[in-house]
């Protein structure tokens, strides 16, 4: 639980401590569709929220200019973390999503190693824009589709084609409630950023 | 939403009104690789720590808090101050060699070697926890 090596010469030694090297992933996904549920299961400390900015382009809702508009919105970020060992700390951000607007993400991903799309299937179209930005952004990632109550609407082809995404992205069913579940998701995506070091 | 505060304000609409008081209404530079990154380590130095009796208000609970290493997120959250408050407030703090602030570096973060240790580190975490979840 402590998430660095315990002070040992009062506070003076706090200036000697060496910070972690953070490695950051992103939970991304439409509006409860399970990204602070899965970061909770596996995160060592409760989810913590933070306000965070992040500029939304208002694609085909202002017809008259074809200049998207750029607004940005101050929305609540969740939050957790995984103590790998004193030097090596994996940090989860729940990125916040909606309906209708197309997010650029820069601001919280900017560095991360990869992403995990969280997809509820009966509301597809809620992680357009996750993917599409993890897509465009050439940032590592897989489609975990949520099973709510253990069950999954449509099949994973079914999803792969709708989400029109291509044979290297990864699609796995999960459960955001379960820490293994989300433990071997997240692996899914690390495992694809680690091969395309090896590329 | 969106409609409501269109123009150049650069931090949205309230409730952020109050927090960037603090920075003399200054904000972090939203674009990409100008502002710190979330995972950003900051930790207090000697000299942060000797002079936290004349530090004020959220300077003094920055470095306060920062005696151990953390993200600049961990902060804002336990802090509840807004993401960009930390972000301007760290750098203030570190150009007055009152903090150290970590920027992580992306080549090591992607470095084979390191997603390694991540994999292998995230292999051990056991597939339930130890103590029992609510039901919900």
């Amino acid at each position: 639980m402590t998430p660095t090596e315990p002070l040992t010469g009062g506070v003076a030694a706090a200036t000697a401590l060496r910070p972690p090297l953070p490695v950051k992933m992103v939970i991304a996904g439409g509006f409860g569709v399970g990204k602070t549920t899965a970061v909770g299961s596996v995160s060592e400390i409760e989810p913590l929220t933070t306000e965070a900015s992040v500029t939304e382009v208002a694609a085909g809702v202002d017809d008259l200019t074809h200049t998207p508009r750029k607004t940005t919105t101050t929305v609540a970020m969740d939050f957790g973390c995984i103590t790998i060992d004193p030097t090596l700390k994996l940090y989860l951000f729940g990125t916040p999503g909606q309906e209708r607007f197309g997010f650029m993400w820069d601001d919280i991903v900017e560095g991360a190693v990869g992403g995990l799309v969280v997809v509820d299937t009966r509301r597809l179209d809620d992680c357009y824009a996750a993917v599409d930005y993890f897509e465009h952004r050439d940032i590592p990632f897989a489609v975990a589709v949520n099973a709510f109550d253990g069950k999954v609407e449509h099949t994973l082809d079914e999803v792969r084609w709708a989400l029109d995404v291509s044979d290297g992205v990864p699609v796995v069913v999960f459960d955001a409630r379960e820490r293994g579940s989300v433990r071997d998701a997240l692996l899914v995506v690390l495992e694809l950023a680690l091969a395309r070091t090896e590329a | 939403m969106a409609d409501a505060t269109p123009g150049p304000d650069p931090v949205g609409p309230a409730p952020a009104v109050r927090p960037f008081l603090v920075t003399a209404g200054r904000v972090a530079d939203a674009a990409p690789g100008r502002s710190l990154p979330v995972e950003t380590q900051v930790v207090a130095t000697a000299a942060g720590l000797d002079a936290l009796g004349r530090l004020s208000f959220e300077r003094y609970d920055i470095v306060a808090a920062c005696r151990l290493p953390q993200s600049v997120a961990e902060l804002a959250a336990r802090l509840r101050l807004h993401l960009n408050v930390v972000r301007v407030l760290a750098e203030d703090l570190r150009e007055a060699g009152q903090l150290a602030v970590h920027v992580p570096d992306a080549a090591a973060t992607h470095d084979a070697s390191v997603l390694r240790r991540v994999i292998d580190g995230l292999r051990a975490v056991s597939d339930s926890r130890g103590v029992p979840s609510d039901t919900d």
